[in-house]
């Protein structure tokens, strides 16, 4: 059995009379990229939410590494090696990009308020290692030269990169990325693709992703599960997602199957 | 992207895991701790009600201090000071649901329209009406003049409501919360003291119609004693009743009125709808400034006394009385002003304790709710934040 | 053309009415009697002479004037003269007006200072100049009129080409001092210029306290304790974000434990200052904490509420006579008694100057400290989106409840201090207005920085101290101000400026660590 380093169990999740989640369980192995793809208003940041405790879900479990995660604070989860980013992009915009990072580091930080009054020399040390490490990031994601620019001011797909270094400074174990691509054009996608891949080669970080961009996704994912109206219709390796064919139905409606057959023979002749 | 090698991970290692693990550990033994912290609510809620339950019982059954006729006195003026709260906390309740604002000079809104009623009485007072014998205006038509007024009254807080959104709220609309915060303390301040400059900072007495005298009123019997039931009382609460359903069908039911709860939801798409923001925004200063003079000439008939500094603590009350109810819900802060004025006026003799103390009841109320049910007594619970 | 009238209109219209309420509030009798005793007149009297009212027509006349035009330099002069004209003339009518109503309440003698509390007779025929009332309604217009074309004419010769030439020459010249200046603090000198400046600051403010009379230190003290209290306040709403209306409770509690425990009446236990000192800071620390407990969740204004409902409790609680016994009840605590340092009792302006000083530099430097570390960060983000940096891994609750205590107990520390060198403290010096003080003077100086906070302290409580004059208009100005400074520069006086960040310098540790090859 591989190690799993997240389990989602049975979870559901109900908003006054609409199930956004419906009994959903994920296996997610340590060191893989793991895409949730689905129709908009799926559930998919639904599922995100309860995996990194902004919500509580209603039924089933999320264990993190053997630990349960229901009802636990989204600060403990994030102290407990679990970061994410947010679909539309929620950065400390007042703050300088290497500001940002440095909050990021938070959980790992030991120094307390009266050592940051005294400065003693371990906080002297912690507050150095972290600028260093943070710097790194920054070099990581290709914002070195940002370093000192206000948050807010950056531009688009810059963000994006930055909440990627933010979530990547507690030195987390698993990484949710919501979207990362959404609103890049195609080279910045590129870009994204190949950091995404080199955080799980380079670091042994687990990704689970949610994406849109079915290029993205069937690019680099190691597994895919496949939500619509809150369900989970299908899971597999990408080659068996793109031939599923609840899969393409979810996505161009019922007869869509048959559609995709036809064209895919076409294609083929 | 350069050198990710020497980054601060552990490359592929399991080091990663063990140390989270490690961590996981400590972190359980600190939620235990905010388990602590979790009880402490219900713990305190517990500890709160029974001693106030011991208090109640303490007076109302053991030292049984008073009878039911100063039950009936003390009832009737919480109702006839919470009309008045409950006028002034919609203004501030439909500004904060429209702008996410508090809008801090609401109070001397009201004080412009209590001198406004003032001087009208005054005016009505000086001028003369033959008759055998002369006698004046007030007294000749009382029900005219205080009609008037009351139009006076009103005209003048509406104009003040209006200019004061104009002047000193429109151009920060876009701006940090804090920001228009500030410009209204700096209003309010600036109010307050053009009001004691232009009209002296002296108390004035106002000038009662006789039908309206204050003091005289209905007298009940309960109990074997007399309450008086005032007439300027009576009319206040009256006309507060009537001054708030009419409002509230204002909004349920007329154009104007979906344009407001339009904004209030978003400004963006409600201006893409055809809504003109800019003047539903005015409008809504103009109503609420509107109710705030009514109240302050009611203030005034009821209390006869006006100053400068006479819409600040009833403009404090009134925001609390909001967010009692639920800041942004109108029928919240009808029920949240009158809850405020019983429990000021009934509380401090419920509880045994001294009448000065009746404010810190009412904020300690406050506290309470707010504290258990953040969103107040008729605010939508919300729901937990989107990501 | 048809637009710069409107607007022309417009502007007059509006500095019509405020100059109808200048004078309604006696402004202008006000302005006379400083322009009389700038004059060199020893006792104006209540009502200045003509020919200082008139002044202060002509005044008025150059504000619209100027005003009128603002906005508009590249008109030509033909323009800017019937914008100008235009103007003036509007708000002389509205003037006009309101004095041909004054002379109808003169000649009739009607006694309407019931209404309106200025119009006395005499004030009336001050205001006409003590001329006749038709030849002082002319005048006024006359004065307006051509105080507005002398500031139209200011105007146009300020934007004509050879004087145009002139300032930038000059506007070049300060430039490059200024940039001279700059290179030299920035540059490879500026650890010199940092120790002179240091060193001159100390000189000034060691010698400066014992030169002062003991007004000036008094309202030096007072700007001191305001500098602590913004800073304190800065903590909570300036970094954490929480915006915190009753402040001054805090201060309260300091300023009540010093005198409970110092003062001989009502309790007579007699603490030193220091013991008293230091438990005022530890209680209003633990009840900025016990006060965030049950509140932690609320957000913004509901905070706001909350803590403005705590700030009254405490005053309520202080006045009432429930607790007379207690606390003095209303009539406050008097006899507090100062400190004593090395056997030297503190007894004279100058000596608490120098404590204040001392308070200030160590809540500065907490502040600094605080504002750099791990700590500060994890405010900055708390106040930018809670959500996100509790999602981050910032324990919220904590370090919002750190901040609360923190802040509080600059506060304690300020009101200790402040109860001592007063030797009384009494309920109404701890009301809302007073925490709204300290909120208003963080925001003019510029929310989250300690010169801000310094500048605005002497702006908001020092200037109004030195203009005395001003008693009646004081408050006014200051409503009036927070909300110019509001629409203006809502970032305050001196803005705050993120702080860079260089990268660490690598030592020769690190560079071992790194022989790994880049993978490149």
């Amino acid at each position: 059995m591989t190690n799993n380093i997240i389990q989602v169990q049975g979870v559901s999740k109900i908003f006054g009379g609409l199930t956004a989640v419906n009994n959903v369980n994920l296996d997610i192995a340590e060191g893989s990229i793991y895409s949730i793809i689905g129709p908009n208003g799926a559930g998919k940041t639904t599922l995100f939410n309860c995996i990194s405790g902004f919500y509580v879900p209603d039924h089933g479990t999320v264990l993190f590494q053997g630990l349960v995660l229901n009802g636990r604070s989204t600060d403990t989860v994030a102290s407990l090696g679990l970061s994410r980013t947010y679909q539309n992009i929620r950065l400390f915009s007042n703050l300088t990009a290497i500001e940002n990072v440095l909050v990021g580091q938070q959980p790992r930080l030991k120094e307390t308020w009266v050592e940051s009054i005294i400065r003693t020399h371990r906080s002297k040390n912690e507050e150095k290692t972290s600028l260093e490490e943070g710097f790194k990031w920054l070099d990581f994601v290709g914002l070195s030269e940002f370093a000192d620019s206000i948050a807010g001011d950056l531009p688009y797909g810059a963000q994006r990169r930055l909440e990627i270094a933010r979530a990547l400074g507690s030195k987390p174990s698993l990484l949710l990325l919501d979207e990362p691509t959404a609103g890049m054009n195609p080279q910045e996608t590129l870009e994204m693709t190949a950091l995404i891949r080199s955080l799980r080669d380079k670091f042994n970080i687990t990704i689970i992703l949610i994406e849109h961009d079915m290029h993205v996704v069937m690019g680099i994912s190691d597994y895919i599960s496949v939500l619509d109206f809150g369900n989970k219709i299908a899971e597999g390796k990408p080659e068996e997602i793109q031939h599923n064919e609840s899969v393409i139905e979810a996505y161009l409606g019922p007869g869509g199957a048959a559609l995709a057959q036809k064209y895919r023979r076409k294609k083929a002749s | 992207m350069n050198d990710p090698s020497s980054l601060p991970l552990t490359p592929k290692g399991k080091n990663n895991l063990q140390t989270n693990t490690n961590n996981a550990v400590k972190k359980i033994q600190s939620i235990q701790n905010s388990k602590f912290m979790k009880l402490l609510r219900p713990i305190l809620g517990v500890v709160v009600s029974l001693y106030i339950v011991f208090r109640l019982y303490q007076v109302l059954v053991v030292q049984h201090e008073y009878g039911p006729d100063t039950w009936t006195r003390l009832l009737i003026s919480g109702l006839i000071i919470g009309g008045v709260y409950a006028l002034i906390a919609i203004g501030y309740t439909l500004v904060y649901g429209i702008l996410f604002m508090i809008n801090f000079a609401h109070g001397e809104v009201m004080m412009f329209g209590a001198y406004a009623g003032l001087y009208s009485f005054w005016a009505f007072k000086i001028i003369p009406v033959a008759g055998n014998p002369p006698t004046n205006f007030l007294n000749a038509y009382p029900i005219l003049a205080i009609i008037l007024a009351f139009l006076i009254g009103m005209t003048v807080s509406a104009t003040l409501g209006y200019f004061l959104e104009k002047i000193a709220y429109r151009p920060l609309r876009k701006a940090p919360r804090l920001v228009p915060l500030i410009s209204a303390i700096g209003a309010s301040i600036f109010l307050q003291n053009a009001a004691m400059l232009l009209f002296s900072p002296q108390l004035r007495d106002v000038t009662n119609p006789e039908i309206l005298r204050r003091g005289a009123g209905w007298t009940i019997v309960v109990n074997g004693s007399n309450v008086v039931l005032p007439y300027t009382g009576v009319f206040t609460f009256v006309l507060s009743i009537l001054l708030l359903v009419g409002l509230y069908i204002l909004v349920r039911k007329s154009k104007l009125g979906r344009a407001m709860r339009a904004t209030a939801l978003d400004k963006k798409t409600a201006a893409l709808m055809g809504v003109d923001v800019d003047s539903t925004i005015s409008r809504t200063f103009i109503i609420s400034g509107a109710l705030a003079g009514a109240a302050g000439v009611m203030w005034g008939l009821h209390n006869g006394l006006v100053y400068y500094f006479v819409g600040f603590i009833p403009g404090i009350k009134a925001f609390t009385a909001a967010v009692l109810g639920g800041i942004g819900n109108i029928p919240g802060a009808m029920v949240g002003g009158l809850v405020l004025g019983i429990v000021e006026s009934m509380g401090p003799a419920a509880l045994g304790i001294d009448f000065q103390l009746k404010d810190v009841l009412s904020f300690l109320i406050l506290i309470f709710v707010l504290t258990f049910r953040p969103s107040g007594l008729l605010g939508e619970v919300l729901s937990e934040e989107k990501v | 053309m048809k637009t710069l009238i409107r607007q022309s209109i417009r502007t007059g219209i509006t500095f019509g009415i405020v100059q109808v309420f200048f004078i309604l509030i006696a402004f202008n009798t006000m302005i006379g009697i400083m322009l009389a005793k700038v004059s060199g007149i020893k006792n104006p009297g209540e009502i200045p002479a003509p020919k200082f009212l008139i002044a202060y027509t002509i005044l008025m006349g150059l504000w619209v004037g100027i005003a009128a035009l603002s906005k508009k330099k590249s008109l030509p002069a033909g323009q800017k003269l019937v914008a100008g004209f235009t103007a003036s003339l509007i708000s002389a009518i509205l003037v006009g007006l309101l004095e041909i109503g004054m002379t109808a309440i003169l000649v009739n003698k009607i006694f309407i200072r019931d209404f309106l509390t200025v119009l006395s007779f005499d004030f009336i025929k001050a205001t006409l100049f003590g001329l006749t009332p038709s030849m002082g309604i002319l005048v006024t217009i006359g004065c307006i009129l051509l105080g507005s074309l002398v500031g139209v004419g200011l105007n146009i010769l300020s934007n004509l080409h050879a004087v145009q030439e002139h300032w930038k020459k000059d506007l070049a010249f300060i430039k490059n001092i200024s940039e001279k200046v700059q290179y030299s603090i920035h540059g490879k000198y500026h650890l010199i210029w940092q120790i002179v400046g240091i060193s001159l600051l100390a000189v000034a403010v060691i010698l400066i306290p014992m030169k002062w009379g003991s007004y000036w230190n008094y309202v030096f003290g007072t700007v001191g304790l305001y500098v602590i209290l913004g800073l304190g306040l800065n903590i909570i709403v300036g970094l954490s974000g929480q915006l915190v209306l009753g402040y001054i409770a805090f201060f309260a509690i300091g300023a009540y434990t010093m005198a409970l425990l110092n003062a001989p009446e009502p309790h007579n236990l007699m603490w030193g200052f220091w013991p008293a000192l230091l438990l005022g800071v530890v209680l209003s620390a633990l009840s900025g904490l016990l006060l965030g407990l049950p509140i932690m969740r609320l957000r913004g204004d509901y905070l706001a509420i909350v803590t403005l409902g705590f700030g009254e409790i405490i005053r309520i609680l202080l006045k009432s006579d429930v607790l007379t016994n207690f606390t003095g009840g209303p009539r406050g605590i008097q006899n507090i008694h100062g400190p004593s340092l090395f056997g030297k009792p503190f007894n004279s302006e100058v000596d608490f100057v120098y404590l204040i000083i001392a308070g200030v530099i160590l809540a500065s430097f907490v502040y600094n400290r605080l504002q750099q570390s791990r700590t500060g960060r994890a405010w900055l983000a708390i106040r930018e989106d809670e959500t996100v940096a509790r999602a981050s891994g910032v324990d919220t609750i904590k370090y919002k409840l750190l901040a609360l205590a923190i802040g509080a107990a600059f506060a304690g520390l300020a009101g200790g201090i402040y109860a001592s060198r007063n030797q009384f403290t009494g309920p109404d010096e701890h009301a809302l207005m007073a925490s709204i003080n300290v909120l208003s003077l963080i925001i003019v100086g510029g929310m989250g920085n300690i010169p801000g906070t310094i500048l605005g302290a002497f702006t908001l409580k020092g200037l109004p101290e030195i203009l005395r004059e001003f008693a009646n208009f004081r408050l006014l100005a200051f409503g009036a101000l927070l909300v110019f400074m509001m629409l203006s520069r809502p970032e305050g006086l001196i803005p705050s400026h993120r702080p860079k960040y260089s990268k660490p310098k690598e030592t020769a540790a690190d560079l071992q660590k790194k022989e790994v090859p880049h993978d490149k």
